[in-house]
């Protein structure tokens, strides 16, 4: 055969080699309109080198090559073009992809098997009159630049022959036959994608008429084509989205299993959802690997599915259910339901002529009444009504109606011409009769507003003429017409809207939908105390049965701990009036009223009775020990009628009005001593407030989470779309404390994917010290310093809490905050014009609590920015009341917002679900 | 022989003992000081591979197919902290981020079983001796051991069998006891090791706490001797690590000192004479527990850019190869005679893309799983064709 024309530039190195070497056959068909795509001259240097193929001798038989072929990694594109070694690209490469696409649009076909584009020759052009196969209008194949380097290879040049004789033949069979042939290393390693997308107007439309043939065609199996989809295809002739399809990499003879090449048509065999590439059960697992995606090739992981498939999903074949155990079957089947690459994509549904989003798709799969077998393609829907159907068609469904997805319904949406108008829409024949036999008056061309409910009315009237979907008889007639009827979950408005805000968010959301919030501070800073303000406020069930029994013992023990310290106060205190005393005594300078009081007996006001004072001795004794938790809350039964004398004893109050003095005790001790007897009992019922108050609930083992979402602000407001994205929109708060976790913070790379991170300080801290004799603050600050600048938390936002603003305000008045060496520049101005009723104050110049506030934020924001070189966000919190807690949480939200806002802001459109941080924001 | 007799050779004797004690700590003093610090853990740095070398010893080398990657588990959603071998069947599993453990059959990459857990933030996991349950640890401080021959409840999900509770800080590493599935050793941010009886759910022992000889700083990893089960060893944030006897709760038995960061790793050598140790200094050392030295130190000069940390470490069946996972996606193969770089699995082709953060060989040595930060295990083995000598 000699070389055809048209390849006029055929590189006369390769019409050296011989006249066998030509594989291309004479174009004999019909005279072609469009260009004919003209080779490139090949290019010697260009030629890539695969030396793995080079060293294996190949020969007819063999096809394996002895090295067992590593799994390829799902990027395949990298893994290509390492293979090749130079700059050109692999046919499986998104470049190439476009390059191909790019070139479609000059009305060439190719389909690159094997082949690299660039460097390709052109070898064969064959037009394909065949009319089977409707979608194939031409196939150019390319021959691979690798025959001049491995000509010799007598399989190559056998299967070349065999190609050519199948085509000539116009076999059905056509890929089948050549490849399965021509096996060889490359094309195992290159699951070869023929992509190609076409005109068909362009190539064989003079012969053979074929109207319904679609414009943008996938190339795709002989095999599959008999189940194209009519509407299908229709859609997507305006859907100007050219889709990647996957072709299986290796193909046997007909029917055979796609690895092995053994067993026909007849053995069972499992197919990949993506590439259609069928497996015999001796291959499936090791062509499909774990399934992370279900049944896909190994290669094929990661890409979406053919959508012919997607009824498929999740439903198991009888030869899986052999192969593995029930367990991971489920498992399997539920990877393939639920994992994201197998989702329906957004962007092939078109709603009124706009592309969905990710979180409107959510909502039209996750709505009460969503549209069924939803498959890519172009749709109207009335928002009123809930109408639904294909783009150009008659309604096909009621679906829920108010749902915030696609543009605005277009007149022309169902393509009607009755000149009748519902919502809008120029309704369709079939419609018009249907409202005929409904007894709607449609006389004179009306425009009608139908609501969900089937009411309608006119344009600009106000009173509801009547029900369409009313009459027993109108159902029956949409059943013979094909028409739609609402189905009864739709009924009620009001229904719909409370079950949207309680649905559960598709399982496959809930990642990106999930904010975390790390919320750290060292012990007593407070943060317990936000976190179970953060329960209450936030879940309709703050604390289970157990929860509130374990923080009931909690409290019972802590009473007892306090009481402990209020003994060893009395014990203090008594000494050291008696030692006064005694002195007083020595010195002969007795006044009358203390001798009166005290007695000269060495009792003092702080003196309690032996049984009393063996109890407490016995209780401190305890407590020093350690034991306190492991004996207390059993013998409360028999030890609280005991603790209620003694608390009521006036030695003990004596104290406790000294409680000033004793630094151990703290400041929530005395909400619970007040109410000791009560608390004391057996059958005492910890409300939220002493929940709230109580020490060590949370602390037990460190960390604690919560998952909450914010409720909407107000139950009356319309739902706006905002606010529906905020109700799916849930966050958790996870709560570590610093004790026990070491101040290495290895655990703190855990946390890497949190939204932010609150950190919690005690505002009241500034004049505390601890058990060494550092300053708390200082504490703090170190903390705050090694937090911030831990390499995990690079590009984190950070919200301070300072927290216990109430106490500080109190305290701030008679302790200055100098006492802290940190603020010792802390010279306030307003303070000597501060009148002394406080309240006055408020109004015209702030208090000093608030300056105080202002300064340490300060303080603490010039040193975030000098360590990060970022803002800090600050909020102080009275972390005992409920709406300022709330209201630091919520301003934590607009942070995370704010945040999603500004990715959104310097990315641009198309990455909209190439970043996942980016796709819920509004 | 009297009373008195037998009192005073009592007393000549601990006099002795206490005189030879002196006599050992002066010499342990003289080595470890300033100036002949230097030299001699310059000689026995060196010892080793300079021995080595003197005798002929080659290098291991390794082929192209001598260790591919032949499996990639995919199915985690989130980071890979920790994985461990069944020790008779080819199963793995391994803890993640996203909250999950997932048992796996290493030979068909097959899931059997994914756990979801009350506490997503795993730090460790383990697998018992006879393969039926398995234990994780994480920041909750609890260990929760799962039966995986339990009925799970109605969403799919496994129940807890067990909690270990009452380490006040994290769980950083768990260990079964090798032969029995009733005991386990957890290493804890609260600066102690544990020992539980996993029957009765209570402490054993504890290890370090309060005592003066525990670690000073969160205990990270801790190793069982597979020879000899009664001693393990443990590495802490103090830069140290110790050595242990199950019986002997109140003292570390030794202290080895030589790391400058956090002990991440340790492993007991297989001959249980020896252990290797892998830190944030960038290094991975080898100790000898008899004598309490270093042995070897392997470090791989990184020019002046950031030390990777050693996040991991295993060795071969024989002890001649050490597998060392590293924070920058390297995973070394060194030879431990010679102390060189045989391979880095980091750079070959199919590797995670990601921090290696735990390694782990089978039972039979014949492969090696690596996790990482990229969310997904791959299991390494002898992948060509070769005559075997």
């Amino acid at each position: 055969m000699p070389p055809p024309k048209e390849v006029a530039g055929f590189p006369s190195k390769e019409n050296d080699e011989d006249q066998q070497y030509s594989f291309a056959v004479e174009y004999t068909g019909p005279p072609v309109t469009y260009d004919i795509p003209r080779a490139v001259p090949i290019n010697v240097e260009k030629i890539p080198v695969a030396a793995v193929v080079s060293k294996v001798p190949l020969s007819n038989t063999e096809l394996h090559i002895p090295v067992v072929p590593p799994i390829l990694a799902p990027d395949r594109n990298k893994f290509s073009k390492e293979l090749l070694l130079q700059p050109t690209v692999s046919p499986t490469s998104v470049i190439a992809f476009e390059e191909r696409v790019s070139e479609d649009t000059n009305n060439c076909l190719l389909s690159g098997e094997l082949s690299s584009y660039e460097s390709g020759e052109l070898a064969e052009l064959i037009i394909n009159n065949d009319s089977s196969s409707r979608g194939l209008a031409a196939v150019c194949s390319v021959s691979n630049e690798h025959s001049s380097k491995i000509d010799s290879c007598d399989s190559f040049d056998k299967s070349r022959g065999s190609s050519s004789r199948a085509r000539i033949s116009n076999d059905d069979d056509l890929n089948q036959a050549d490849w399965g042939s021509n096996e060889s290393v490359l094309s195992l390693d290159y699951p070869s994608s023929r992509v190609s997308s076409l005109k068909t107007g362009d190539c064989n439309n003079e012969s053979n008429g074929d109207v319904r043939r679609p414009q943008v065609v996938t190339f795709r199996d002989i095999e599959s084509e008999d189940g194209l989809d009519e509407d299908f295809s229709q859609d997507e002739v305006q859907a100007q989205v050219v889709r990647v399809k996957r072709e299986p990499q290796t193909k046997g003879k007909k029917g055979s299993c796609y690895r092995c090449f053994k067993g026909n048509r007849f053995t069972e065999k499992e197919v990949c959802i993506v590439c259609d590439a069928k497996y015999c059960s001796n291959c499936v697992l090791r062509a499909m690997g774990s399934m992370p995606e279900g049944r896909k090739c190994v290669t094929c992981i990661g890409f979406p599915i053919d959508e012919l498939k997607r009824g498929g999903l999740g439903k198991c074949s009888r030869m899986l259910k052999r192969l593995l155990n029930d367990l991971e079957v489920r498992q399997i089947m539920k990877a393939e339901k639920f994992c994201e690459a197998n989702q329906l994509p957004p962007e092939y549904i078109f709603v009124n002529g706009q592309a969905l989003s990710y979180e409107e798709l959510a909502i039209l799969q996750s709505c009460p009444n969503p549209p069924k077998k939803l498959k890519p393609g172009n749709y109207w829907y009335d928002k009123v009504s809930g109408l639904w159907g294909k783009e150009g068609q008659k309604p096909s469904k009621i679906i829920s109606p108010h749902l915030n997805v696609g543009g605005s319904l277009r007149p022309d949406a169902s393509n009607g011409n009755t000149q009748v108008f519902i919502n809008g829409r120029e309704i369709t024949k079939v419609e018009l009769r249907m409202l005929q036999l409904a007894g709607v008056q449609v006389a004179g061309n009306p425009h009608f507003w139908v609501n969900e409910d089937g009411s309608y009315q006119e344009e600009g009237q106000r009173n509801t003429k009547g029900y369409i979907w009313g009459k027993a008889g109108t159902k029956l007639v949409c059943a013979v017409l094909s028409l739609p009827v609402p189905s009864k979950s739709s009924n009620s408005c009001e229904e719909q809207l409370k079950s949207m805000t309680s649905r559960s968010v598709p399982d496959y959301l809930e990642q990106r939908t999930l904010q975390k919030i790390l919320l750290v501070g060292s012990t007593g800073s407070g943060s317990s105390t936000i976190f179970k303000q953060a329960k209450i406020l936030y879940k309709d069930v703050p604390f289970s049965e157990d929860e509130r029994e374990n923080i009931k013992l909690t409290i019972q023990t802590n009473v007892y701990g306090y009481l402990g310290i209020l003994l060893e106060g009395r014990e203090r205190f008594e000494e050291e009036s008696l030692a006064e005393m005694r002195k007083r005594i020595s010195s002969k300078e007795t006044e009358p009223e203390a001798g009166s009081s005290d007695g000269s007996d060495s009792k003092t006001i702080y003196s309690i009775g032996p049984r009393l004072k063996s109890f407490s001795d016995w209780l401190l004794k305890t407590m020093v020990s350690g034991n306190l938790e492991a004996i207390f809350p059993a013998a409360t039964r028999e030890y609280a009628p005991l603790v209620e004398e003694l608390w009521k004893h006036a030695a003990i109050q004596e104290t406790y009005n000294r409680r000033n003095e004793l630094e151990m005790l703290p400041s929530v001790a005395s909400y619970y001593l007040e109410r000791v007897d009560e608390i004391l009992k057996t059958d005492y019922e910890p409300s939220d407030l002493d929940i709230l108050y109580a020490e060590g609930v949370t602390s037990s083992n460190g960390l604690a989470c919560v998952d909450f979402s914010f409720p909407q602000s107000s139950p009356d407001e319309n739902i706006d779309t905002a606010e529906q994205h905020d109700s799916l929109l849930r966050y958790q708060l996870i709560r570590v404390q610093a004790r026990g976790f070491g101040e290495n913070c290895k655990w703190l790379e855990m946390f890497e994917d949190v939204g932010m991170v609150i950190f919690c300080v005690s505002l009241s801290d500034y004049d505390q010290y601890s058990a060494d004799g550092t300053n708390k603050m200082l504490l703090s600050k170190k903390f705050f310093e090694t937090i911030v600048t831990h390499p995990t938390f690079e590009q984190m936002d950070f919200l301070l809490i300072l927290n216990k603003f109430d106490i500080f305000e109190e305290k701030v008045e008679r302790v200055p905050l100098t006492r802290c060496e940190w603020f010792d520049d802390f010279h306030p101005l307003i303070s000597r014009h501060r009148t002394n009723t406080n309240s006055n104050s408020i109004n015209n110049n702030p208090t000093l609590g608030q300056l105080g506030f202002h300064y340490v934020a300060v303080k603490f924001k010039r040193l975030y920015s000098s360590l990060t070189g970022r803002k800090l966000y600050v909020s102080h919190v009275k972390g005992l009341e409920p709406n300022s807690v709330d209201a630091a949480l919520k301003f934590a939200r607009e942070i995370l917002k704010w945040d999603e806002e500004r990715i959104n802001f310097s990315l641009s459109e198309h990455s909209f679900y190439s970043t996942e941080a980016s796709s819920f924001s509004h | 022989m009297s009373v008195a007799e037998l009192k005073e050779r009592h007393a000549a004797a601990i006099e002795a003992v206490n005189d030879l004690r002196e006599r050992l700590k002066q010499r342990r003093q003289q080595l470890l000081d300033a100036d002949g610090h230097k030299l001699h853990s310059f000689s026995l740095l060196y010892y080793l591979a300079g021995y080595a070398r003197s005798l002929g010893r080659s290098q291991v080398t390794f082929g192209p197919t001598d260790l591919v990657c032949c499996r990639t588990l995919q199915g985690h959603t989130g980071k890979v902290y920790s994985l461990d071998w069944t020790p008779e069947r080819d199963r793995i599993v391994s803890a993640s981020q996203d909250g999950r453990l997932i048992v796996w059959n290493a030979q068909t990459s097959q899931k059997t079983h994914a756990i979801k857990l009350p506490c997503a933030w795993v730090m460790t996991c383990a697998f018992s001796p006879t393969g039926q349950s398995v234990a994780c640890g994480g920041l909750d401080g609890m260990c929760s051991i799962f039966n995986l021959n339990s009925a799970t409840d109605r969403d799919g999900n496994l129940p807890v069998s067990v909690t270990l509770n009452g380490h006040k800080g994290y769980v950083s590493c768990c260990q079964y006891v090798p032969d029995e599935d009733i005991h386990i050793i957890t290493s804890s941010g609260d600066q102690t090791c544990v020992l539980w009886d996993i029957t009765t759910g209570l402490r054993t022992t504890v290890f370090g706490g309060e005592f003066q000889s525990g670690h000073t700083a969160d205990v990270l990893s801790v190793s069982i001797n597979g020879t000899n089960s009664r001693v393990f060893v443990s590495g802490s944030c103090d830069g140290t690590a110790r050595l242990w006897d199950t019986r002997v709760a109140s003292r570390a038995m030794r202290t080895f000192q030589g790391h400058e960061g956090d002990v991440n790793t340790l492993k007991f050598f297989p001959d249980g004479n020896r252990f290797g140790t892998g830190s944030d200094d960038g290094t991975c050392r080898l100790f000898d527990i008899r004598n309490g030295h270093q042995l070897q130190v392997y470090y791989q000069q990184h020019g002046d850019k950031e030390v990777p940390l050693v996040t991991s470490i295993a060795f071969s069946i024989s002890g001649r190869l050490l597998f060392a996972g590293y924070s920058n996606g390297d995973c070394y193969v060194w030879d431990t005679l010679l102390a060189r770089v045989v391979l880095n699995l980091g750079s070959v082709k199919n590797s995670h893309e990601n921090r290696i953060s735990c390694l782990g060989l089978s039972a039979d040595g014949s492969s090696l799983c690596t996790g990482s930060w990229d969310t997904n295990l791959k299991i390494w083995a002898f992948g060509g064709h070769r005559k075997v000598i």
